[in-house]
């Protein structure tokens, strides 16, 4: 007989009901994590005269994706120490929060929602992933406040929010930069694997049509469970189908386990990965080349990115910008990632094009100084040319029309304010730091679209 | 037939890891009724304390088992500092698992707050792969698996042949009575708490080194998957959770293979409803 240590002769109900409690419960706890996450400040939006403004980093700061709200605090810190080095914004200092979403979109409703109700001299919001993008932005634009979002997601290419602005691509054009570096490096057989979430899942399809448009065979789909814990059968389906290369994007330690195992499933070799933009993170980095070996990601894995600039009159300040939070944010990696992370290089530029069009505007109110940000960035016929903010300020005192080209390229919004640069295809060395290996042309684009 | 071979030692792996945590998770509820939800949250604490020491140049091994003695402290810590209050003052078992699932999110943004919201690996060897037919294992995994046959055994001999656990199950049984008898029950749910914290320790160990990279919510879903394996065996069962952890285990990992993979989980909780709705006290509940 059997040790037994309770008697249940109880009934059912007490153990279906222990278990409905239990169960309830443990639903219930990422909903309590998100109220419980974001912090708090004295309730108003309006700065006071000489008051300090407040950058908001609307992103995950725990779940799976946790670790893109501190690469984009990262940015945000670097910047808004530089802008405030230089005097600050019409005699206010910049100050960064960070406003955690969890990455899901019903929790990070009630986030934006107390972000606005709680924070003093709000005056532009930052980050914003595909994970909560398409329910915050609506939420941020009816507050009329400025938005610099790094969502991927392509119903913002056609959808007009007035605060809306990105210079990040849309996800599709991620997905058809994947395969043409597929195509470049000879691949032709192709395996997907990407998260159960949103900011994944959107590149799935466009991958899928550009597999077929450029000849490839789709040899395996699997989609990745972020809350899972293995993803064996995943890789071995994977591993099973022979491909030539992985084409992956699953944050959290998901593509961590899930890279090791197909290493594992596959004799110890490791298939060759092409990875999102969102890999060229040094959190991503770190986690990935723990479970598979440094050398093994350095010699088989690519990622597309967007083209930065790696030296000249911008990169400089950008350079002091984030190399200046070493230590004091952010991940534990190699610090240098960030200077070609696409969520530092951007929001990089996204801030200082905000702080720009207030200086000229004259107001912190993003209904004013919302129109200048495309003037700002696009220029106008004769603007000269800066790289930072101070360049920028003291260009607009001597009363000169500007056109800021920060580290991230020179912009060119559309009408959805969505402005999108050319990429480049990024390695990893041995130790972290990234490489650009090529670059893929509009045209190879085209040919998958 | 490759596919389901290479899923049934998938399924055996997740459940040898299940095992262990189910185990102290039904123990430690059967002796102390508290539904301990921040198990979870303990274990990635414990598997972090491990991966400190493996960090220090020790073997994880060795860090596993300052796991295992961290988790007991903290699960003792965290019925003196929390519960024990609370069941003093009469509060109701609800109560508890409201408490119970604040102290998770506290330790769980606690231990994010420390390292952060990036995932870590220990630094270890899988060891050769062994492959028959389609089954492939690591030497880690085997070693995985003979640590949970031998947590089974350790637990099943302590319940059935040493004082200590004759005390537990007069005291999960009976409480008053077994005061009565002169057992000394708050002695005894100390014990269970440092053994079950001890089982967590391990457990958050060995979860960390299967997964290959871990942070700091990386048990949220596996706790779900322990409720499961603990009520299908019956809660308060320690062979129950045992035969739980292997069904569910199994049922998962070779779901996955005919279903789409992120449906794996759906099939053990079909599993354990259906058991529930035929046996509403658990695999081996009625036989008490």
């Amino acid at each position: 007989m059997l040790t037994t240590l309770r008697r249940t002769n109880s009934g059912r109900r007490p153990v279906l009901a222990a278990f409905i409690a239990a169960g309830v419960a443990t639903a219930g706890s990422a909903g309590l994590a998100a109220c419980a996450s974001s912090s708090s400040s004295p309730a108003g939006t309006s700065p006071a005269s000489g008051g300090t403004l407040t950058v908001a980093d609307l992103a995950p700061f725990s779940g799976p994706d946790a670790a893109l709200g501190p690469t984009y605090l990262v940015s945000c810190d670097g910047a808004t120490q530089t802008i405030n080095q230089a005097g600050g914004v019409l005699g206010h200092k910049l100050t960064c929060k960070g406003v955690d979403t969890r990455g899901d979109p019903a929790d990070a409703v009630p986030a934006a929602r107390q972000m606005f109700a709680t924070t003093s001299g709000l005056a532009l919001v930052i980050g914003v992933t595909s994970d909560e993008a398409a329910s915050v932005v609506p939420v941020i634009n009816a507050d009329k406040m400025v938005v610099f979002a790094m969502t991927g997601q392509s119903e913002f290419d056609s959808v007009h929010f007035q605060y809306f602005y990105r210079l990040v691509p849309p996800d599709l054009e991620e997905s058809y930069a994947m395969i043409a570096i597929a195509q470049q490096l000879g691949y032709k057989k192709i395996a997907l694997a990407f998260g159960n979430d949103i900011g994944s899942q959107t590149f799935i399809q466009p991958a899928i049509s550009a597999i077929g448009k450029a000849g490839m065979t789709l040899a395996a789909n699997e989609t990745l469970d972020l809350s899972a814990s293995t993803f064996r059968t995943e890789a071995q389906k994977i591993v099973a189908a022979h491909p030539d290369v992985i084409l992956t994007e699953a944050l959290g330690p998901t593509d961590a386990t899930f890279l090791s195992e197909v290493k594992q499933l596959n004799g110890g070799k490791m298939i060759p990965v092409i990875g999102t933009s969102a890999t060229i993170s040094p959190d991503w980095y770190k986690s990935v080349a723990a479970a598979v070996g440094a050398p093994v990601l350095a010699s088989g894995f690519h990622a597309d990115n967007l083209v930065t600039e790696t030296s000249g009159p911008s990169y400089t300040p950008f350079y002091n910008a984030i190399m200046s939070q070493r230590g004091k944010t952010g991940s534990t990696g190699n610090f240098a990632t960030y200077l070609t992370a696409p969520g530092a290089v951007h929001l990089y530029d996204g801030i200082n094009l905000a702080a720009l069009a207030m200086t000229e505007a004259k107001s912190t109110s993003p209904a004013v100084y919302a129109p200048y940000i495309e003037k700002i960035g696009d220029g106008t016929p004769g603007a000269e040319v800066v790289y930072s903010f101070a360049q920028g300020v003291a260009a607009l005192k001597q009363g000169k029309a500007i056109r800021y080209e920060g580290p991230g390229g020179p912009t060119s919004f559309d009408s959805y304010h969505d402005s999108t640069g050319i990429f480049q295809i990024d390695t990893y060395s041995p130790s972290g730091a990234v490489q650009v290996s090529g670059n893929i042309t509009p045209a190879q684009l085209r040919a998958l679209s | 037939m490759n596919l389901f071979l290479a899923s049934l030692g998938f399924g055996i792996v997740t459940a040898a890891v299940l095992a262990i945590a189910a185990v102290g998770f039904t123990m430690q509820f059967a002796v102390t009724d508290v539904l301990n939800l921040a198990y979870g949250a303990v274990m990635i604490a414990a598997a972090f304390i491990a991966y400190a020491v493996n960090q220090a140049g020790a073997s994880v091994w060795l860090g596993m088992l300052a796991a295992a003695a961290a988790g007991a402290a903290g699960s003792v810590a965290l019925n003196t500092g929390i519960y024990t209050p609370f069941q003093r003052r009469g509060s109701a078992p609800i109560t508890l698992v409201i408490v119970s699932l604040g102290m998770t999110l506290i330790i769980e943004f606690g231990v994010q707050a420390i390292v952060g919201g990036t995932n870590v690996s220990y630094t270890m060897s899988q060891g050769p792969t062994v492959r028959a037919g389609g089954l492939e294992l690591t030497a880690v995994q085997f070693v995985i698996i003979g640590l949970s046959i031998a947590v089974m055994a350790g637990v099943h001999g302590l319940l059935r042949y040493t004082k200590l656990g004759k005390a537990m199950r007069a005291t999960a049984a009976n409480r008053s009575l077994a005061r009565n008898c002169g057992i000394r029950t708050a002695r005894i749910v100390t014990v269970t708490w440092a053994l079950s914290g001890a089982l967590c320790g391990i457990a958050g160990t060995v979860l960390a080194i299967n997964d290959g990279s871990f942070g700091a919510t990386s048990a949220d879903l596996f706790l779900v998957l322990i409720l499961a394996a603990v009520f299908l065996g019956g809660p308060g069962q320690a062979y129950g959770a045992m035969a739980g952890a292997v069904i569910i285990g199994l049922a998962t990992e070779i779901s996955a293979a005919y279903i789409t993979p992120s449906y794996k989980d759906v099939v053990a909780f079909v599993i354990l409803l259906v058991m529930l709705a035929i046996r509403p006290a658990g695999l081996l509940g009625a036989r008490a």
